[in-house]
């Protein structure tokens, strides 16, 4: 009788442990599903003919120098923190996106790949903004709304002071850069915008109304120069 | 209670396949593909680029053949889309075009693998253990970073295959 009674609650105590664990991995599941879904139809509906994996990550990005799995292990990484700010299929096709076309890049050129991704490293400033532009082509090809990559960049990517002596890009210039590229690829996303009344694309247009001039200016005078964003 | 859990099993197995067997709109079973030559109909380089969006203009080298019939004839004009234009950078990097969305006649975008990725002079062979021989001596290894990559360049002698895979959807 003592047996029994200290092993159930052995099992009252552990019980909820259980079905918290349980209920963990399952929304761990649901997630990894949901990444591998949308990911794998973009790699087939843009006829990507590189093999590229998708890996949810619960622990946060380690920020100190690493190597990058994208380029060594063409394995695209989610980690939680950046996973919390997707909210739509669109969002979370454009985070994928962005880090397929960095692992495409890994696949070509020389010494299978390892010069471009050298390249990619040195020069990131310059293959963040390709880097954007494939992604919005990815997303186009595939049948997402190319505005939410603007979202979620917007929502996930702090400014910064200034980027002359970075490696990266300002995160204004990105934004500027990805809208002038759907402008002259893809109006009809902005004549049709469905994202309209979503209250990040509209902050967007908010706080980019300086370059948005720019790029009016631009398309007025018919030229082809690259414009300075801020 | 067995047959309560036998219908129930016997109503998922007639479901889960309806709902599982979605259909795909593109289905990459077939190997079967046929070269498409082309040439561009103008000398191109991104010395002055276009903006990215704009197309160029391509000609078909050679009459193309499915099961003997003859789907396109040699000359056709065809167009392609400047997908992106990278500008060459410091340290040698070259330029680089990306050329998709060929526009060919009777044939639909989702049968063709058409990806065409074109390169500057990659000098960043040379320039990279030039820096690094020169950077004992102060700021001179730096110098490096004026000597920019090569212009992508197509010309009208080059010669371009895409595939068309007439079994795709």
């Amino acid at each position: 009788m003592r047996a029994v009674l200290i092993l159930l609650v052995f099992i009252a105590i552990n019980l909820p442990t259980f079905a918290a664990e349980e209920v963990t991995l399952a929304n761990e599941n649901t997630i990894q599903t949901r990444i591998d879904t949308i990911g794998t139809n973009i790699l087939n509906k843009n006829k990507i003919d590189k093999r590229i994996i998708f890996t949810y990550n619960k622990r946060t990005k380690k920020k100190a120098l690493s190597l990058d799995k994208t380029i060594t292990n063409r394995q695209v990484i989610i980690y939680d923190g950046l996973y919390q700010s997707v909210q739509t299929d669109d969002e979370l096709a454009a985070m994928l996106s962005r880090e397929i076309s960095t692992v495409i890049k890994s696949y070509s050129g020389t010494w299978g790949g390892i010069i471009d991704s050298a390249q990619v490293t040195l020069g990131s400033k310059k293959f963040e903004i390709v880097a954007d532009k494939r992604a919005v082509d990815y997303m186009v090809n595939s049948e997402y709304n190319p505005l939410a990559l603007i979202i979620f960049i917007n929502k996930t990517c702090p400014q910064k002071r200034f980027d002359r002596f970075s490696r990266h890009n300002l995160t204004s210039k990105r934004l500027a850069r990805i809208y002038e590229y759907i402008t002259f690829k893809y109006p009809q996303y902005l004549e049709n915008n469905e994202l309209i009344d979503n209250p990040y694309y509209q902050n967007f247009l908010l706080s980019s109304i300086d370059n948005r001039k720019k790029l009016e200016e631009k398309i007025q005078t018919k030229s082809t120069k690259e414009i300075d964003y801020e | 209670m067995n047959k309560f859990f036998g219908v129930i099993l016997f109503i998922s197995a007639l479901i889960f396949p309806a709902v599982n067997a979605k259909e795909l709109d593109y289905n990459y079973q077939s190997t079967y593909s046929v070269p498409i030559k082309l040439s561009i109909t103008e000398d191109f380089s991104t010395k002055e680029p276009p903006n990215e969006g704009e197309k160029l203009q391509f000609k078909v080298v050679e009459n193309v053949f499915v099961n003997n019939t003859k789907i396109l004839e040699k000359d056709t004009i065809i167009n392609a889309k400047i997908e992106t234009i990278i500008t060459s950078g410091m340290n040698g990097f070259p330029d680089e075009i990306i050329l998709n969305n060929f526009e060919i006649p009777g044939i639909k975008n989702s049968q063709i693998r058409n990806e065409y990725i074109k390169t500057g002079q990659n000098r960043a062979f040379w320039v990279y253990p030039l820096k690094w021989a020169l950077t004992p001596i102060p700021f001179v290894g730096s110098l490096t970073n004026l000597i920019k990559g090569g212009h992508a360049q197509i010309k009208t002698d080059d010669i371009i295959t895409i595939y068309y895979y007439p079994e795709w959807k």
